[in-house]
């Protein structure tokens, strides 16, 4: 009985010893990451805080998006049996690549503003105020961007500059393109003002990358305030005046060849104004991986190589000059290009590229290594030529730094040679032809670097920029928003250009492989416009822009809500 | 002690000797357990009103002198009594196990009580019932046997994951899965995760041959007493532990065959063929000239036949048992190997437990079970997902090639790169094996402090790892070429600790009985985890790190912890058995939650009336009639989402920091209130008993995270994920039957059946924020998406509804067709919509009516994947040593959307190298008439012509592909032959022996056409626990036949 009434003693002692635990014990914020309360507190956190805005939230729109968008759906360039509602011109809102566009855009949008209130929430007394500044001029820059591909792929989208007080808004419409529009100049001209000469870090964008943006925002608004077809002046005039600064003053020059614009190691070299900045790590979502899906073969990739099929249309191949219609019927070209940016962006069968290692396997069967001979050292015959751009092969070819689906090769955002061609085509304007001395001097700087000769009729024209931009930004995703930007002062001439377009298949001939002098280009004799519709394509106003995701309009029908003016909300 | 007993023995014939002159005559019999057959020593054996009897010996063999017509009372601790008339000289008897009894003691949570004081809704499964089936996991051993326990098998693969519903959908944060309590450690069901081990399942490593008994805490008052993790339901474990007597040696083994599934019939290599020759006569194209006479070409591959096999699957177990009136023990080891019928698929696991009890004084007890289990999967069959490959890949693809090599896609065979690779090379290809160890441990203390009042004090924990290999080897198989190999490596370590305390008085006054318990409570666990990656690998036999290029190595971390204080109490009531109440409550600081939110507090009372022991209540059938009734509120913790962490990224210049979720400081307890009305019942000595429940659920701030829209930037790569909150309210209403019936008891034949029915209906009923309706979306199967809608079910199947196919031009310009993106219907043409294409239903507009337009309005929801009702029957029939079970499992009304079946019947899938189902040459075959009017030459065809064109045709989700998932399944028959002590007892050794065989997952009665209907959610790489998808059929791994010998045998 002793011992019971000592163990009672023993027990009450444990029970008060472990009744109550301290408070700490259930306050556990992360003990693996920093949160955001925290974070932000001095000038190196708030720069790494926008550091992934420059690849990882941009990740799913380079993925696929970039090109199926930007050139597929521009007629630039095309794959006969994959990604064909982008090719025929018929995608429905079920896509899976253009949700992932969609997706990406918002979420670079989604994390700019959250870098913006963050900063202005959480930075410390140690941050200083020109890195707050250049901070959140980035993330602003980042955010215009994303509108912009947003607006002239889908047209009017909601506006978001603060994702935390709207997150469970569910009424929130569509702004108009108009208002859009003057929400991204309005928003690039502070970016222009904020942002340093020289950024934090190399790569980084500038006062100038800004500016450049600005001539290209320029440019497309006055098409957006167009009167019967007629760009407005004054936007006109403001892209001139930025792109011509870019130019004179940004200390930016041309890499003198073109090709060397996408031999690896090129990033942030003296052309970029904006790039996106990939970088080799086996962490999804970093890297460049569109590569992966454009490299022709895995011989020349790293596991991958998927774009056997990818390859350049008829429509954008006939647009080289020296490659020329032979016969009466249509269906046969026949030439060769002394424009290198066609060997530079596309490779026609027997054409050589040294910097890409090829594996090839021998007649004994033995597998061996070879500088790359497109297709290989066998066949001369091919239906696809394929694509070059940002292909830059083997990890061995690229220190190393290079796995399927991971490249560090980073995308082109903006480079200046786009600048000598918004000065054109501003000074150009609302005329039928220029020949203003700057604007064709600009126009022959870049026509010639591609080892043309310069033009010498003396006056340029809207086709002529036109075609130079098609055959200079092919593969970089632009000949949608360029089609997109003429849709907005000239709806009949961008739906004819995509109407007229040929999307077909055809084979290609060298004349001698390897080392071929000219080529011969075939349309596929079965794949016949009057037979199928698979050559041309049936662009309209109801399928110029993409359709909304459904899975987003079935879940938020006020997306069906007419847009309202962003800043004038009634209206 | 054996002397003891033969000396006993010789005292007893000596006595029997001496009384032989009296009119008695001499009794003598064997008295065996009706579980396994085995002698029961030790049973005592007397004459009902007489001061005469005996024990039964080692044996289980007794004698003594009984006159004919007396009554003998054979009694055993934890057997049925039974009462004989003395007729013969030999009686045998076969005692049963008192699980039925009336008096039988219940595991409760945090204690124990009699069956019969229950004010509760709780379902019980005995070791008895679990051992029938072949059961390599616990889940699969609940199936079909408890009411309103909702089972579903997601995947076929060994040792896969199950679904455990218990009553009705309770979250929609995806985690429906109950917290399982295994001997006092609390372990919440995990769901899938993201990643390549998502097929795995965490409840893998119990050994079922070790539990004695499963308790389903159903009602409110007996689950409200975990609190804050146990809305979703709880179920109780107990493990074996020893009885005093002698020690008991069991080895059981078990073979068993495994068959591969019934064949889908997809196309042979001329039938292939013929379709591609097909497709490219309509939309262009040349086909390979060995495909230019189909007729003549062999049936090429049979990719299913080459990928599923029959294989074994072996369990040995040995099990010690056994102690004395002061300590017992329990012993156990097993070893489990299972392979997959499908190559890449495999399980196994090794276990051992020791569960100790020991009284050293007469106030003290203690106790331990600890127990280690190492199991290890290989998962890549689910994870590369093998058996969709295998019904797609082309059968113009041999296996291998001539000189041995595996075969692909390439110049030689044919197939272009978008066929799939080849799924048998994969499979063997592939590593992706999860090895887990787990040591579980735990100790108690009980002193008994004054009569009546105990102290108890218990401390369980455990340790786990895991690690998880992945490794992808350089490959080249036709066109696919992986180089170089890849591999990752990931280690966790995860650690969980409860302390409890606990004061419990039970007294009785006169017919006044009290059970009264406080109780607190500290939980503690924590994660650590560790992966590194690394390509480039010379060798694709050495799977290591140190093998591969250590430059091209990166790692990831990962750590994290949460913790939870409690207290609880808890007090019964009950006056002369027959009026009962409990009431208890419960209160919990979580660490998931905020300093303001942190505490919530769950009570829950309960009453029963037990009719049956009033005195005026006569009604001689009717031993039992107990009503019960019953509220409480439970609650739900779910995960953390309070902060917002910054996620690191490489970039060009350092370490880059986006937050990765939208922090919710405000974040409370998700909180269900239940009530529930039940009814026990038994008649005919028991020989009925029926046991039905009612409840109403009403779930209140539904924890989960957020469904924001994708221009809300939450859905891309580097994303902030939607901040979790509470979104919601929902119900459920359900009911549960349960039917135990013994139909013929003769001497030696008798036939018993469990009979088990429920059904639930879940409502939403709002959301918190002005949505309506709430997506999940499946991104891997071409945005697929379920849909949960304020007045409905959860997770509704989302499309459009059809009418069959366009079978003229007039009839579409009749009908409504798709619009394109500035909402303008699309052209009648063969680009656009054109004969043979699919017929959709215009169900709703802008302005709620049928508007002319195929639009976003017109999805709606096209499948429930909730059955209406669903269930299990279990008949046995015993015959002397004979024993004959057939258990049957069934469900009624749920939808499946069989997805597979929808991708391989699109006939321009032959286009990218894909097989088709048999069926999908039925596509529609449009011809010109006279008049130039395109008709269909096969207007009876479901399936739209072979074309890309803009009406959506294969893109668009619709109630084509829904099918009806109800189902019976003949899931057990099992044979059962205990050899008779009477052959057993000519030798020493071996005490009893039992044989068994059986057949499980024998016949499946449904109208579904896919492998098998109990489809579940999706574990496939790509599912995550907030968004897998439920009921649907993207190539599952199915469950097929398996036939099992096994015997057991007692030493």
């Amino acid at each position: 009985m002793k011992n019971l009434k000592y163990s009672w003693i023993a027990i009450f002692i444990t029970i008060l010893i472990f009744t109550g635990c301290s408070a700490d014990f259930l306050n556990r914020p992360p003990v693996d990451a920093i949160t955001d309360a925290n974070f932000y507190k001095t000038d190196a956190e708030v720069m790494s805080a926008t550091a992934l805005l420059y690849n990882r939230v941009w990740f799913d729109y380079n993925d696929k998006a970039s090109y199926e968008i930007g050139d597929f759906r521009g007629g630039t360039a095309f794959n006969p049996y994959n990604s064909l509602g982008y090719v025929k011109f018929n995608l429905t809102g079920d896509d899976p690549d253009m949700n992932a566009g969609w997706d990406a855009f918002f979420t670079v949008i989604g994390q700019s503003n959250l870098a913006i209130q963050n900063i202005k929430k959480y930075a410390g007394a140690a941050v200083t105020e020109p890195i707050k500044t250049e901070a959140i001029a980035e993330a602003r820059f980042m955010r215009a961007c994303a509108y912009r591909n947003l607006v002239m792929c889908w047209g009017p989208v909601p506006i978001i500059e603060n994702n935390q007080t709207v997150l469970t808004d569910t009424t929130i419409a569509r702004n108009t393109v108009q208002s859009i529009w003057r929400f991204l100049t309005a928003e690039m001209r502070a970016c222009a003002n904020d942002l340093p000469e020289k950024g934090y870090n190399v790569g980084r964008v500038t006062k100038w990358s800004a500016e450049g943006m600005l001539a290209r925002f320029y440019l497309t608004r006055a098409g957006v305030e167009s009167e019967n077809g007629v760009r407005n002046q004054a936007f006109l005039d403001s892209a001139k005046y930025y792109s011509d600064r870019v130019i004179r003053l940004s200390g930016k020059s041309l890499l003198p060849d073109y090709a060397s614009l996408f031999k690896y190691p090129y990033n942030n070299n003296s052309e970029s104004l904006f790039e996106l900045e990939w970088v080799y790590s086996t962490i999804w979502g970093v890297s460049n991986s569109a590569p992966a899906y454009l490299a022709f073969s895995p011989d020349i990739a790293n596991g991958d190589g998927w774009g056997g099929a990818v390859g350049a249309t008829w429509w954008m191949l006939q647009k080289y000059e020296g490659i020329n219609a032979i016969g009466t019927t249509g269906d046969t070209l026949k030439g060769r290009t002394l424009d290198q940016r066609l060997h530079a962006t596309f490779m026609l069968p027997g054409a050589s590229y040294p910097e890409i290692s090829q594996r090839i396997t021998l007649p004994n069967g033995n597998d061996s290594i070879q500088r790359l001979i497109y297709p290989n050292n066998v066949t001369a015959q091919v239906s696809t030529v394929a694509i070059k751009k940002y292909i830059c092969g083997k990890a061995a070819d690229m220190g190393g730094q290079a796995s399927s689906q991971h490249y560090p090769n980073d995308t082109y955002m903006l480079r200046l040679a786009e600048m000598y061609l918004i000065y054109a085509e501003a000074e150009l304007g609302n005329q039928t032809q220029t020949s203003d001395g700057t604007a064709i001097a600009y126009f022959n700087t870049i026509h010639t670097r591609a080892g043309l000769g310069a033009i010498v009729k003396g006056f340029i024209t809207a086709d002529d920029i036109f075609n130079e931009r098609i055959i200079e930004f092919s593969m970089e995703g632009m000949s949608m928003y360029d089609l997109s930007s003429l849709y907005y002062y000239n709806p009949t001439k961008a739906l004819a250009i995509l109407n007229s377009q040929d999307r077909g298949l055809f084979a290609v001939y060298p004349d001698v492989f390897p080392n071929p002098t000219q080529w011969t280009f075939i349309k596929t004799p079965w794949d016949n416009p009057n037979t199928t519709p698979d050559r041309l394509i049936n662009a309209y106003d109801g399928n110029f822009y993409l359709p909304i995701p459904t899975t987003e309009l079935a879940g938020s029908p006020n997306l069906l809500k007419p847009p309202v003016d962003y800043y004038n909300k009634s209206k | 002690m054996k002397r003891k007993i033969n000396f006993l023995i010789a005292l007893l014939l000596y006595g029997v000797c001496l009384v032989s002159a009296q009119q008695d005559f001499s009794v003598s019999g064997v008295v065996t357990d009706a579980s396994d057959g085995s002698p029961l020593i030790g049973v005592s054996v007397q004459v009902k009103g007489a001061a005469k009897g005996t024990i039964t010996d080692v044996a289980g063999k007794y004698s003594l002198n009984a006159s004919i017509g007396t009554k003998l009372v054979f009694t055993f601790i934890g057997m049925q009594k039974q009462e004989i008339v003395v007729k013969n000289k030999i009686i045998n008897v076969v005692l049963q196990t008192d699980s039925k009894m009336l008096g039988e003691v219940v595991a409760v949570g945090y204690g124990t009580v009699k069956r019969v004081d229950l004010t509760t809704a709780q379902t019980s499964v005995s070791a008895k019932e679990m051992e029938k089936t072949v059961n390599t996991t616990l889940e699969q051993a609940l199936q079909g046997r408890a009411a309103g326990v909702y089972i579903t098998q997601n995947s076929g693969q060994p040792g896969g994951g199950i679904s455990v519903a218990i009553r009705g959908v309770s979250s929609l944060n995806g985690s429906t899965e109950p917290l399982y309590v295994i001997d006092g450690i609390q372990t919440p069901g995990e769901q899938v995760s993201y990643g390549t081990t998502s097929s795995a399942n965490p409840l893998s490593g119990l050994n079922p041959s070790d539990i004695e008994d499963v308790q389903v805490l159903q009602g409110p008052s007996a689950t409200a007493l975990y609190g804050s993790r146990a809305t979703n339901g709880v179920v109780l474990i107990t493990t074996k532990r020893g009885k005093a007597g002698d020690s008991k040696i069991t080895y059981n083994f078990s073979y068993s065959l495994q068959t591969p599934p019934e064949r889908m019939d997809v196309m042979n290599l001329p039938q292939y063929a013929q379709m591609v020759n097909e497709f490219h006569s309509i939309v262009s194209g040349t086909s390979p000239q060995e495909f230019a006479d189909p007729s003549i070409l062999g049936n090429g591959t049979d990719w299913q036949k080459e990928l599923f096999r029959n294989s074994a699957m072996i369990k040995h177990q040995i099990s010690l048992s056994g102690g004395n009136d002061k300590t017992t023990y329990y012993l156990s080891t097993e070893y489990l190997n299972q392979d997959g019928v499908a190559a890449g698929s495999g399980f196994d696991r090794f276990g051992m437990r020791l569960n100790v009890d020991t009284k050293p004084r007469t106030w003290l007890k203690m106790g331990a079970n600890t127990s280690f289990n190492q199991t290890f999967e290989k998962l890549s069959t689910s994870s590369e997902d093998i058996i969709t490959n295998a019904l797609q890949q082309t059968p113009q693809v041999p296996v291998r090639n001539l000189d041995g090599s595996y075969a692909g896609g390439d110049l030689i065979n044919g197939a272009s790169n978008y066929a799939p690779v080849n799924p048998v090379a994969i499979a063997n290809l592939v590593t992706n094996n999860n090895t887990r160890r787990q040591f579980n441990g735990g100790a108690n203390i009980d002193v008994d402090i004054l009569p009546g009042l105990t102290f108890r004090t218990s401390l369980n924990g455990n340790i786990n790892t895991q690690n998880s290999i992945y490794f992808s080897p350089l490959l080249k198989i036709g066109w696919y070429i992986h180089d170089p190999a890849t591999m990752s490596d990931y280690n966790g370590v995860g650690t969980y600790y409860s302390l409890n305390e606990l004061l419990q008085y039970v007294k009785q006054f006169g017919k006044h009985n009290i059970d009264l318990m406080v109780s607190h409570e500290v939980q503690e666990s924590t994660y650590k985890g560790n992966g590194a990656n690394e390509t480039t690998f010379l060798t694709n036999d050495i799977i290591d790190l140190n093998a591969g290029d250590p430059s091209t190595a990166t790692v990831t971390g990962g750590h994290n912890s949460w913790a939870m204080e409690s207290y609880l109490g808890r007090f019964n009531y009950n006056y002369a058995e027959k009026y009962l109440i409990s009431a208890s409550v419960r209160s919990d600081g979580s660490s998931n939650f905020g300093q303001d939110n942190r505490w919530g507090t769950f009570p829950a009372i309960s009453g029963a009336w037990r009719a049956s022991k009033e005195p005026w209540f006569n009604v001689p059938v009717i031993n039992e009639l107990k009503l019960r009734l019953e509220t409480g509120t439970t609650g739900n913790q779910g995960g953390s989402g309070i902060y917002s962490p910054m996620a690191a990224a490489p970039s060009q210049w350092g370490t880059g920091f986006l937050p990765s979720q939208y922090a919710n400081p405000d974040l409370k307890w998700e909180s269900t209130l239940t009530d529930n009305i039940g009814l026990n019942t038994s008649f005919f000595n028991n020989r009925i008993q029926f046991e039905a429940d009612y409840y109403h659920k009403v779930t209140d701030n539904l924890l989960m995270q957020a469904a924001l829209p994708a221009y809300m930037g939450t859905e891309g790569n580097g994303a902030p994920a939607a901040p979790t909150v509470n979104l919601g309210s929902l119900q459920n209403d359900g009911w549960a039957f349960t039917l135990i019936t013994t139909n013929i008891n003769t001497r030696d034949f008798k036939w018993e059946s469990n009979f088990n029915i429920s059904g639930f209906k879940t409502k939403i009923l709002k959301f918190n924020n002005n949505a309506e309706t709430l997506d999940r979306t499946s991104w891997w199967m071409q945005n697929w998406t379920q849909r949960s809608s304020v007045g409905q079910a959860p997770w509704l199947f989302l499309g459009y509804k059809t009418d069959g196919i366009f079978q003229s031009v007039d009839e579409i310009n009749k009908s409504a067709v798709p619009v394109d993106a500035k909402g303008n219907r699309l052209p009648t043409d063969p680009a656009d919509v054109w004969v043979g294409d699919v017929k959709y239903k215009d169900i709703s507009g802008p302005n709620g009516k049928p508007d002319g337009k195929i639009d976003s309005y017109d999805l709606t929801a096209i499948g429930n994947p909730w059955p209406k009702a669903f269930g299990g029957f279990t008949n046995t029939f015993t015959y002397k040593g004979l024993e004959l079970s057939i258990l049957l499992t069934y469900s009624y009304g749920n939808d499946i959307y069989n997805y597979i079946k929808m991708i391989d019947s699109n006939p321009n899938e032959i286009n990218i190298g894909r097989n088709l189902l048999v069926s999908a040459e039925n596509y529609a075959k449009l011809a010109t008439n006279a008049n130039g009017e395109v008709y269909l030459t096969n207007p009876g065809t479901n399936l739209p012509r072979i074309s890309y064109s803009n009406n959506g045709n294969w893109t668009r989700f619709s109630d084509r592909w829904v099918e009806d998932g109800s189902y019976i399944k003949v899931k057990n028959i099992s044979l059962a032959y205990n050899i008779p002590s009477s052959l057993i007892s000519k030798q020493k050794v071996i005490k009893s022996l039992r044989l068994m065989l059986s057949a499980q997952n024998l016949y499946t009665l449904t109208k579904y056409t896919g492998y098998d209907p109990e489809v579940g959610a999706y574990v496939g790489n790509n599912a995550a626990s907030n968004n897998q998808a439920i009921g649907v059929d993207n190539g599952r791994y199915p469950l097929t036949a398996v036939y099992t010998f096994n015997i057991m045998v007692n030493f």
